[in-house]
């Protein structure tokens, strides 16, 4: 009996990964079918379904809801897009660092520490920034308007860093960390014109006020 | 649509399951190819009511578990159907193409 109830609380921390409206619904009935599943006497969740749970997990968390219009699904899917390119610019940057600092130094010494500024604001900000977009992308699938208006100040600071970048010669020395700050410069404008489109509007409601 | 979600609603097509259930006959309606777990039966199952394909048809508590009985709804049967039609009309097309329609294990 021990054994069971073992396997069942390791099974439950994993169901925890899910969102709480799901757990809501499903989880008895969830952990019911994974203790159905079980073998006589297993003890440890297999690493199989322990893959599958928390992939269904994602899977949830990251589901456009059904009802968003065409113009926020695509502005989320957009957004999904800024992660990945915001975590792969982030992967260039810190990989191409001892070139650019190679190059600079032999061409333009006088902007390696601008540019080493920048290098290491990104490095420490990006990480930040794709769990912003994951965060954007899960509050607007939910119609909450401070998301919506919370894309504006991101768009305002992506756009300076891409202006800055170009000041200090990042089109000579640091290409790769200029593609993906103007990849992510495009996908932000795309999904701001998607979110303020006016067949967005009416999915919007603004934000439920505190404390009631 | 994904296999997954054919297979689950094939599981459904002539009765009513529940969630286990549904597992063993997605196992047994792809002759043992496809072995689904419960956290893609359930992101898959969830998908499907919120699109109007599967609903809840009943709920029993057995060994002090709940069990949730789906079943599929009208447009879900329609959506299964229809899918079914298409992969079978392109059976057939590949079938023929290839010269082996009719003489299947002859």
């Amino acid at each position: 009996m021990t054994d069971s109830a073992d396997l069942e609380r390791r099974y439950s921390r994993l169901v925890a990964w899910y969102p709480a409206a799901f757990r809501r619904e499903h989880e008895a009935e969830m952990l019911g079918v994974l203790m159905d599943s079980a073998r006589d006497r297993q003890q440890r969740v297999g690493l199989a379904d322990a893959a599958d749970l928390i992939r269904g997990a994602l899977t949830l968390r990251l589901r456009i809801p059904a009802q968003a219009p065409g113009t926020v699904a695509a502005a989320i899917r957009l957004m999904y897009v800024g992660a990945a390119v915001a975590l792969a610019g982030w992967i260039s940057t810190v990989v191409t660092e001892r070139g650019v600092r190679s190059a600079m130094l032999r061409s333009a010494p006088a902007r390696w520490h601008l540019m080493l500024v920048h290098i290491t604001a990104v490095e420490v900000v990006v990480p930040v920034t794709v769990v912003g977009w994951l965060w954007l992308a899960w509050a607007n699938g939910r119609g909450q308007d401070r998301a919506r208006l919370a894309f504006v100040p991101y768009f305002g600071v992506a756009t300076l860093a891409l202006l800055s970048m170009l000041g200090i010669g990042a089109a000579v020395y640091a290409p790769a960390d200029l593609i993906s700050l103007a990849l992510l410069w495009l996908v932000q404008i795309s999904a701001i014109v998607l979110l303020f489109n006016s067949r967005s509007a009416h999915y919007y409601r603004p934000a439920e006020a505190s404390g009631s | 649509m994904q296999e997954t979600t054919f297979l689950i609603l094939t599981a459904l097509a002539d009765t009513s399951q529940h969630g286990y259930a549904i597992m063993t006959a997605v196992q047994e309606i792809s002759d043992g190819r496809v072995r689904m777990r419960a956290g893609t039966l359930y992101a898959a199952l969830d998908r499907l009511r919120e699109d109007g394909l599967v609903a809840v048809d009943r709920e029993e508590i057995v060994d002090n578990r709940l069990r949730r009985y789906y079943v599929l709804t009208p447009a879900g049967t329609k959506q299964l159907a229809a899918e079914a039609t298409r992969l079978h009309a392109n059976a057939i097309a590949a079938l023929s193409r290839l010269k082996l329609a009719g003489g299947m294990g002859t």
